[in-house]
Formats: C-alpha cells, structure tokens, sequence
C-alpha cells in the first residue's frame, strides 16, 4: 500500500493514515451534523428553542474518547520514530556538510560529492555540519528530515529500497537561495555504488583551484562567468582595481595574492562597496594553504 | 419630556476632534483607535498575502527577486502575528466590550489603555520603517532564527524592537483586563456569571503577562547581538542556536492562544444569541479555556521536533501537545450541541460562526498529524504546516474576528450593516479561504518546503489554484470592506437589541453613552444566556 | 439628565486594583530577568569551568559595595513609605532624595567597573575578549547584558521616583493617597531583589 522507498516510509505513513482516518470522521460528522441542526432548528421550522444547559455524562464522554483517542495516535506517531533514533552500528558513514546555499556529501575515503550516492539496501548513517546558519537536511520521499545546526552535530540515517534518484531540499530557511539549496539521492546498485565510491580520480582532471571552489560552496555566491549572485562574480577579478569598505572607511585596493587570501580569513575587513557584510564566513580553518593557493591560481585563469 | 431628557448623548458625541481621540482614555473610543489601526496593518500585510502568491504562480522569478520575497513574507508574517491577530480581539472587542459586559464604565487603568495604544503605534511605524531605513526590511522570516538573524544585513535590530515594544503593549492590555475583571465587575455577577467572552479574555491576559517577557528579553538578546557583538547565540563566539529557539518557543507557542483564545470566545458569544438558547455546557466552555491556557505553557518543544532535541523530550512534548488539543475538542462538541434544539436565525455573525467550527476543525486536526512525531519529521517546515496555521490563524481566528465586527457592528456604530451584501462577501471568502489554503496542505504533504521562492516544476498546478483562490478572497474581503464602510455611513439606525442577545452590552443605546449605562443594567441570575 | 452612577465605576479610586496591577507587573519583570538567569544556569551548566575562570576578573569588593548600597536605598525608600503614612511629608521627600542619591553611588561605582573592564579589552569584539575560552565570552556577555539591562532598570527607577517628588510637591501624592509612592517603592524593592540574585551570579562563583 505505502512505497517502499525508504524503511521508515511505512511507520511514517501509517501514523498520517490512522490521524487522516479519525480527522477525515471528525470533520464529516461535525459539519454535517451542524448544517443539519442549522436546518432543522431553523427559526421558521422551530420558532420556540428548547433551553438547557448541559449534561454532565455527555461532557464526560467527549472529553475521554479524544483523550483516549490522542494517546492512540500519540502511540503510533511515537511508533514510527522511535527507529529514525536507532542508528545501526555498522551503517555507513557519510558527513554532510551544509553551507549556503549548497550541500556537500564527503565519504569515509575523503571522496566528496554535491549529491548524496547511496548502495541500495545498507544502512547509511549522516553526520550533519553546518559551516554558518542553521540548514535542515529533507528527503521527502524517504520521510526524514533533522536540522543543520552549527556548533553541533546532528545525526540521521535510513536504509534506501529502492534503485532510483530522490529530492533534497533545504527545509530550514537560510538566506537568499534557500529554494535552490537542493541536490540529490542517487541510490546505486550495490556493485556500483562500490565502483563509484573507489574512484577518487575523476575529480583529478579538473583544476584543483575549481575543485576547491565547488567543495566549499564558493561558487554559491560567485560565479565564474561574470553574472553577480551574492558575492561579486570572480571573472575577471584578478588585478582590477576595486573599492572597499574598511571600517567606514572607502579605499582602492588591486586584488592580488595578498587581498585574496585576506579576503578568506578575514572577509567581513575589507567589504567590496555594493555588498553585504556577514554574508561570507571566514575559511582560516576550513581551507588549507595548499587550497588557498590553487584558488588563487584558478582565478588567475578566469579572464 | 422626561423620555428626551433620558436620552444620553452618544460616547461619539461627547467630545470631538481628533485631539479627543488619540488622547481619549474611553474604553470604547480606545477599541475603535485600535481597530482603524489594526485594519490599517492588516490590509499591508493582506497585499503582501497577495503579492507572495502572485510570485508563486509559476516556478523561477515572476514578479520579483528572492531576496524581496523572502523580505515580503517576512514583513507579512511579522504583521499578521504581532500587529494584526495577537491584538486583534482583545484589543479592538475586549477594549470595547468587557467593561460593558461585566456592568462597568471602563477598564481598571485607563490611562494605561491609552498608554498600550501608543506603544502598539509607535512598535507598527518601527515595524513599518524597516521598509524604508537601512539595508531593507529583515528576511529571517517572523522567527527570527539565530545565527542567520544575526549575521544577516537587513534590519532585523528595528524589527526586533518593533516586535519588543509591541510585546509591551500586549503585557499592559493583559494586566489591564485582569484587573478589570477582579475588582470592576459587577457584584450581582459572579464568577460563573460572566459571558465567556470575558473568560476568554482572562485566560487570554494571564497568557500575554506571563508568556510575552520572555520573547521581550530574547528579542533584546538578538538586538544586542548585532548591536554589541555579543554571541548569546552564535556557535562561533560560544553561543547555542538552539536555546534561542527554544527562548522563542516558549513564548510563540502561548501566543497562538492568544489569537485563538479570544476567538472562541467570540463564538460562544454569536452561537447563543442566533440560536436563541443558553449556552451548552457553560462551565466546561470557561474551564477549557483555562486548561488550554494551562497547557499551552508546556508545548512549545513541539515546533523543534527536527532540532536535535533528545528523545524523552521529543515523547513529552508530543503527548501534551495531544493533551491540549482535547479542550479544544470539547468547546466544538459543546457549541455544535448549543444549535440542538435552538431556535436558529441565519445572519452573517452566525455564517462566519459556523465557518470558523469548519476551519479551524481543519486547522486543528492538521494539527494533530504536526502533532504526531512521525509525522512531524515529514511535514516540519513544509506547506503543510502554512495550511495547518493559515487554518487554525485566519479561517479560525480571523473569520472570528470578521463574524464578530458583523455581529457589533450595530452596536460599535449605531447602524445596521447590509445583510445581503454580507452574505455574498462571507461566500466569496469562505470559497477563496479553502481554495486557497487546502492545496497548500496536499503541496506540504508532497514535500514541498516552506519560505521557498522558487519550486519544482511538480508544485506548479496545486499552486496556481491556490493564487486563483487568493483572488476569490481578496474579492470577498473588497466587497466586505466596501460594505461596512457604506453602511457605517449611511445605514439604517440600529436598535438597540437588534438580534435579541441577553448579555449587557444589548441593554445600553447604539452607540452606548460615554459611560456606558443609562439604567442599572439588569443581571441574570441564571447566567448569561438567559433566553426563557 | 439623571445622575447615575455605577457602583463599581472604572472611575473610583481603588487602591486595591493599583496594587494587584502592580503586582503583576512586578511579576513580568521578574519573568523578563528570569528569562535571562535561565540563559545563564545553561550556559553556566554547560562552561562551569570557564564561568569560574571568568569570574575572577570581576572586582569583588566594587561587587559588595554597590550590594550595600542597593540595600540601603531599598531601606530609606521603605522608610518613606512609612514616613508619608504617618503623614510626615518632610521626611518622606528626603528620605526619596537619599534613595535617588543611592542610585546615583551605585551607577557610578558600575560605571567605574565597565570602565575598567573595557581598559582590559574585555568588552565584545575587544582583543583580549576574543581570546578567551567560548565559556569565558559568554560569561562576559552575560555580564554585560545583565548588569546593563539592571542598570537601565536602576536608572527608570530613579526617575519615577523623580516624578514621585514632583507629585507631592503638587500635592497630588500626599499622606491620604499614597498609591504612587507605595507602587514606586516596589518597583525599587524588585530593581534591589534583581541585583541580590545578579550579585552572587557573578561575583560569587568561586
Ligand atoms: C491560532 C493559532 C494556532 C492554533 C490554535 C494552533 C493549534 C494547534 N497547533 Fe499549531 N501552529 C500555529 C498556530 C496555531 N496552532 C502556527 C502559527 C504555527 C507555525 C509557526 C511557524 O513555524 O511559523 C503552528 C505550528 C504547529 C506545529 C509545528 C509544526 C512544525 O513546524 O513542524 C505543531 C506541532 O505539533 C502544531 C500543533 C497544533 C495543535 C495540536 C493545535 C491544537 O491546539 C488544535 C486543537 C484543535 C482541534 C483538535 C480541533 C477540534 C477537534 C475536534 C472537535 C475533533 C475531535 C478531536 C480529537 C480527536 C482530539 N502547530
Ligand atoms: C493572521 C495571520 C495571517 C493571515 C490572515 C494571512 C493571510 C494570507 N497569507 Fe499568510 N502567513 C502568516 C499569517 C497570515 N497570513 C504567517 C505567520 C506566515 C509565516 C511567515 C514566515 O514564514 O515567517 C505566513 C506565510 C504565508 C505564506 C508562506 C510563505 C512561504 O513560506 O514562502 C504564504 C504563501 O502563499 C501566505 C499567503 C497568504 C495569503 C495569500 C493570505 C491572504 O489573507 C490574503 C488574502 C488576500 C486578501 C484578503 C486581499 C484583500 C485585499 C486587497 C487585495 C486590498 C489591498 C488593498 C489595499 C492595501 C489598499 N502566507
Ligand atoms: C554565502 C555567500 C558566500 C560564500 C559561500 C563565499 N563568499 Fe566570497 N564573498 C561573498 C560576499 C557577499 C562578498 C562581498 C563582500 C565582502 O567582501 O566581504 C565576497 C567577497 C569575496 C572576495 C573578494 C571579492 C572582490 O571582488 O574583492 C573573494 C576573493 C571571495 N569572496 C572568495 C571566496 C571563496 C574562495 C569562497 C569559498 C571558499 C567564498 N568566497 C565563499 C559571499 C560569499
Ligand atoms: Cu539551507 Cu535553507
Ligand atoms: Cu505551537
């Protein structure tokens, strides 16, 4: 009767059936009794109204049957939680990083990747690391969701049934692009999916200046074909001449190696004028000096 | 010549100019300063409404940019919760209605009153001026959510002080009407024989004195922190994000009984009078009241259900947030059994009735399935849960409030409103209301997020119908402004009883006199409803 | 027209109903810190170490002067209560005066402590703040927040006192109707009960 996508959909979906089921019984008589007594007690049928002012036993009875009725549903809500919180032992493990407005999925050999690929049938275990606010990790079709919070780390996991492609959304609001901060589960075959996770050389042949860009979601807010997004575009940046806020003070800077590699430590000093401060967070521990320097080398080949 | 003698001079008439209003500490000239404010800020935000659904007619940008949507939903939210619905019915009818409901001449502190009213302006033009100062209006959507809130370049300092000092003037309104109540009631009337409109209305005010400080000082501490770089909440100077929601929490969850609370006393007040017989189970309606205020206290974990938070807390919050819901269950049960036998005479009040028992039953069984863990974690921060508040907040609370200004309109302007065209209004906006709202249930059911401005190209049809629904209500709520506004005008005279109801305010002129009774109001014995 | 007039009129006096408001604002202040001490017990759970450490940096003595300063004022405005019931309306001004004289002593000792915080770069965003453990910011921000947010109340207080003096100069508050002077008492009396709980939070840890 439910999909099978993932091993929670079941609980899940039996708890929205059986509150479905009483609200749906619920709302249907209440209305139609109401219109009937609207109609039938008209004041043109019934022009004198009968006066009392209650009955105990029935205030009794419609205060124990939804009472009971709400720990039933109470139990089966509770039912399909519990196992979101039992984490296999032996699940794979898999951090996802989020960051606006883009996620990042890196695996236990240091693969990453912008979505999550997933074997079909294992348990998977996700770590969740936000890098700045709080994001929210949701799959619709594999009923689960959990925060991405800063400064903890929260956990989900699932077993995925089925060889296919599934949404992810962002579902905590984040900022401008919180609607595009989507990506996928790709759910693989065992065998391939073991493929795919042992072949760390396809990102080889791209710049690792690039690589370094796409890993840590730069190009989220700048693009690297001249069009502004967040931040300024990073076509054609390398030594022009531009102003900054500094402070409140206005001063021209030429962008160079120096200013760059200030502008990832410390990105709220030097504010390029016409955008926001506090937008950009500060990479000092999150990108290397190796890193900083193929960034530094691949902007220099976007003329 | 002693029967023109006795006729009292209006409280309209007693004093003019627009001096003798905004400074006036009249309970009722209070009310209406509220309500023309209130309408003010709800017809923005109702465009902002409409403007947001015009955006979301197609994928991709329509009418405007992300960043302005997401500004717009902000500004609209902040508006409806803060400006519109937690003051709407107390402040507009309770200001205008208690004193003379409970037999008195005004509330405890009515310099005080008039105090909450300028606070509630000056919080509305701070809320207002984020349009215009600054780096535009805030985006962080009406919770405010640490660390984004604060890192963040729009003005979120004004907004949240706009939302402070409005907190203040709901803590005044709330602390004014309990007092009221205590020391100004009529001593023939007793406790149990009060309307239920005035309990309503006290357990709303024990709400707003005792849940409202801790949002005052948590929105202080976001504004600190991006006035002082202070890090209460901010993972990188130390600070949890995750307390500050739970700060938020505890105050917004007892926040919507504010705006419903009052709501379902304005229900109990309509049903009795059209169906012409005492309320149905009296006490179990005033005691429902004080048990959802009661347990409203100890829900609020229930919006964090995804948060991280541990599991004994996840169970606890989930059974009372059941628990609470099974009062409300039993004012429903009790008003539907107060049309048994009744003696029904259809008018738009008892219309709007009716609609608010349909919706909001909608509203709080969506409820229920937030409500449940399971499904909670599908169904948090989707669609479904703008359905399920949209519901419960304005096809309950809202269509209350709009039953209510229909069924006092004679008495708060001394005219009768046109019946017809009433009724014709009430159904374009009972349509438009479900046709726009219960598509948003099924999208959050198929996983569409909230605060998204841009959406699969899968959402596209349910969105549309529900934009299309948008304008079927807009339409509705036009020909119901249009309505009042030329009956107030130009309407027949009222009554003073025009639709025989038994509590006090029907037993003074329409409009009352400046204090309020012109003879010894006469009190029941047997409550209230007193219709034999 | 004939007079009517109801007998539980909005206009009456009623001291009765200016004391229970008062009360229940009293009380939603109260909740407004209380908000605040349960940010601090959490944080504090949570950094016990680095709450201790930060403490040591608060001057204990500034601490427990201003504490028998607060008390003291509480007590003269107590006092003056008292004074104006017994109609001795004399004593009662001075005994104000000495009380807004007590608020001034402890904003003045406060400010010489920021002061000397500040000079240390212990302020948000200042060098020496930003290198200190998370647990020892949030102390510190705790600190400013709290201490500042009381001090402001200090403030407010001393002022409606201020108006106090002016209505019994206008004879408006006098030994038969005392309702402001009593109300503005309390609302001392809590600025003083907050400072007795911020006292130990702070300077007493260790
Ligand atoms: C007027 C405002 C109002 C009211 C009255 C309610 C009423 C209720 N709300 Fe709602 N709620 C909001 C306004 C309101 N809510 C808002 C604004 C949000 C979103 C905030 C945000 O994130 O921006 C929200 C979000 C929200 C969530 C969080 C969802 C999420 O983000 O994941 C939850 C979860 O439990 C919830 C539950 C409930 C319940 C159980 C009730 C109950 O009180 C409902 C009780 C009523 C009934 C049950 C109907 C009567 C039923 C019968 C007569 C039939 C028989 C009944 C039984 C069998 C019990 N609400
Ligand atoms: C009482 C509360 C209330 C009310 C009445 C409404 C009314 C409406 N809301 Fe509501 N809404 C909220 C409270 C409310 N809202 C809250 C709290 C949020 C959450 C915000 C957040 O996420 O932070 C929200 C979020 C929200 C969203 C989700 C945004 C998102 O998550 O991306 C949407 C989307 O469609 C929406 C639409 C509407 C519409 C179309 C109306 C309709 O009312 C509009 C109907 C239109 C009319 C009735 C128009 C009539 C009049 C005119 C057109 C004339 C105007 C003329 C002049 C100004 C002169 N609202
Ligand atoms: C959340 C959005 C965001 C992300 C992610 C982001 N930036 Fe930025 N960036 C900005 C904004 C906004 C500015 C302009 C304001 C400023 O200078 O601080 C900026 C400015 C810059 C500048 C200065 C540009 C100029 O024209 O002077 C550089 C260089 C830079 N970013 C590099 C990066 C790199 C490299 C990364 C990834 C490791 C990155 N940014 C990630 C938003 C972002
Ligand atoms: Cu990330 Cu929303
Ligand atoms: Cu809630």
């Amino acid at each position: 009767m439910f999909s099978n996508a993932s091993n929670f959909v079941q609980g899940v979906d039996l708890t929205f059936a059986i509150i479905l089921g009483a609200s749906v019984f619920f709302l249907v008589t209440i209305t139609a009794v109401m219109i009937w007594f609207v109609i039938r007690y008209n004041r043109k049928r019934n022009p004198v109204a009968t006066q009392f002012h209650g009955n105990n036993k029935l205030e009794i009875l419609w205060t124990i049957i939804p009472t009971l009725l709400v720990l039933v549903m109470f139990y089966f809500g509770w039912a399909g939680f519990k196992p979101m919180r039992d984490i296999p032992a032996d699940a794979i493990p898999i951090i996802a990083h989020a960051q606006m407005w883009q996620w990042n999925f890196e695996y236990a050999n240091g693969k990453t990747a912008d979505s999550l690929v997933v074997p079909v049938g294992k348990a998977v275990k996700i770590d969740l690391n936000s890098r700045d606010v709080v994001h929210s990790l949701y799959i619709p079709a594999f009923r689960i969701k959990e925060d991405v919070v800063p400064g903890r780390t929260n956990r989900m996991w699932f077993i995925a049934n089925e060889v296919d492609k599934y949404h992810i959304f962002c579902a905590e609001y984040c900022g401008d692009r919180h609607s595009n901060m989507l990506s996928k589960v790709v759910v693989l075959p065992e065998d391939e999916y073991t493929k795919w996770y042992n072949d760390t050389l396809s990102l080889a042949s791209m710049h690792p200046g690039l690589v370094a860009l796409k890993k840590n979601a730069c190009i989220t807010c700048h693009s690297l074909d001249g069009i502004k997004i967040v931040g300024p575009s990073f076509k054609g940046i390398w030594g022009r001449s531009e102003t900054v806020v500094t402070g409140d003070q206005e001063r021209e800077i030429i962008v160079d190696e120096a200013y760059i590699t200030h502008s990832l430590i410390d990105p709220n000093a030097d504010v390029v004028k016409g955008y926001n401060k506090g937008l950009m967070i500060s990479y000092k521990e999150i990108l290397s000096e190796q890193d900083i320097k193929d960034i530094i080398e691949y902007i220099k080949t976007l003329k | 010549m002693s029967l023109s003698i006795a006729q009292p001079i209006s409280f309209y008439d007693s004093k003019k100019g627009l001096y003798s209003w905004i400074f006036s500490t009249d309970h009722k000239r209070i009310g209406l300063l509220y309500f023309y404010a209130i309408s003010g800020f709800f017809l923005v935000a109702v465009a902002l409404g409409v403007l947001m659904r015009l955006e979301l007619i197609a994928p991709g940008k329509t009418i405007m940019e992300a960043k302005t949507y997401n500004q717009v939903f902000t500004l609209h939210g902040v508006i409806m919760i803060f400006l519109f619905l937690i003051p709407s019915v107390p402040a507009v009818f309770g200001n205008f209605f208690l004193p003379i409901m409970i037999g008195t001449d005004d509330v405890a502190f009515p310099k005080v009153n008039l105090l909450s009213w300028w606070l509630y302006v000056i919080g509305g033009l701070f809320a207002l001026s984020t349009l215009i100062v600054g780096k535009g209006a805030a985006d962080t959507g009406w919770t405010f959510y640490a660390p984004y809130s604060v890192r963040t370049g729009t003005n979120v300092t004004l907004a949240v002080l706009a939302a402070f000092i409005l907190g203040f003037s709901s803590i005044l309104t709330g602390l004014n009407f309990i007092v009221t109540i205590h020391r100004l009631r009529s001593p023939k009337m007793g406790w149990f024989q009060m309307p239920l409109f005035s309990w309503a209305l006290y357990a709303t005010a024990w709400i707003q004195v005792l849940a409202t400080p801790i949002i005052g000082i948590t929105l202080l501490m976001i504004a600190a922190e991006r006035v002082f770089g202070l890090g209460l909440f901010d993972p990188s100077l130390g600070g949890d994000p995750i307390l500050y929601q739970h700060l938020f929490w505890i105050y917004s969850h007892p926040a919507v009984y504010i705006m419903v609370l009052p709501a379902m006393g304005l229900i109990s007040e309509m049903i009795p009078t059209f169906a012409k017989r005492t309320i149905f189970g009296y006490k179990a309606i005033a005691y429902s009241s004080l048990a959802i205020a009661f347990i409203g206290y100890f829900v609020w974990g229930h919006h964090m259900f995804t948060s991280g938070m541990s599991g004994p807390a996840r169970i606890i919050f989930s059974i009372l947030t059941f628990l609470v819901a099974v009062p409300s269950a039993i004012k429903v049960f009790n008003w539907v059994a107060t049309l048994y036998k009744g003696s029904i005479l259809i008018k738009t009040p008892l219309l709007f009735s009716l609609a608010f028992i349909f919706q909001f039953l909608i509203g709080g069984l969506t409820g229920l399935v937030v409500g449940a863990l399971a499904t909670d974690v599908h169904l948090h921060d989707t669609y479904f849960v703008v359905g399920h508040f949209h519901y419960v907040m304005f096809g309950g609370a809202g269509f209350g409030f709009f039953g209510a200004l229909h069924y006092w309109f004679p008495k708060m302007f001394g005219k009768m409103y046109r019946e017809k065209t009433a009724q014709t209004a009430f159904t374009f906006m009972f349509i438009g209301f479900n046709m726009l709202y219960f598509p948003m249930l099924i999208l959050g059911i198929m996983g569409m997020p909230r605060r998204y401005y841009d959406y699969l190209p899968e959402f596209t049809t349910l969105n549309v119908i529900s934009t299309v629904g948008s304008w079927i209500l807009a339409t509705g709520i036009i020909i119901m402004v249009v309505n009042l506004i030329q009956s107030a005008r130009k309407g027949e005279k009222a009554p003073e009883n025009p639709w025989g109801g038994t509590t006090l305010e029907w037993q003074t002129a329409s409009p009352p006199s400046l204090h309020n009774f012109d003879r010894e109001p006469v009190i029941s014995p047997n409550g209230p409803y007193d219709h034999s | 027209m004939s007079e009517f007039i109801l007998v539980n009129s909005g206009h009456n006096r009623d001291d009765e109903a200016s004391k229970l408001g008062m009360w229940l604002f009293l009380f939603t202040e109260l909740l407004l810190f209380g908000g605040l001490f349960l940010v601090y017990s959490i944080y504090r759970y949570l950094n016990a170490d680095a709450f201790l450490h930060a403490s040591y940096n608060l001057n204990v003595i500034m601490g427990t002067v201003n504490t028998v300063v607060l008390l003291t004022s509480s007590w003269t405005v107590a006092m003056s209560v008292t004074a104006m019931q017994k109609g001795n309306i004399n004593l009662s001004v001075k005994l104000i005066y000495a009380t807004i004289f007590f608020a001034l002593v402890f904003l003045v000792i406060k400010f010489f402590e920021w002061s000397a915080k500040i000079e240390h770069g212990l302020f948000p965003g200042m060098e020496h703040l930003n290198q200190l453990e998370p647990g020892s910011k949030l102390f510190f921000f705790l600190y400013y927040f709290m201490t500042g947010l009381h001090g402001l109340h200090v403030i407010v207080g001393g002022i409606i006192l201020g108006f106090v003096l002016f209505a019994i100069r206008k004879k408006r508050t006098n030994p038969g109707k005392y309702m402001f002077l009593e109300n503005a008492a309390l609302y001392w009396h809590l600025v003083d009960v907050i400072w007795i709980f911020l006292f130990p939070l702070f300077y007493l840890i260790h």
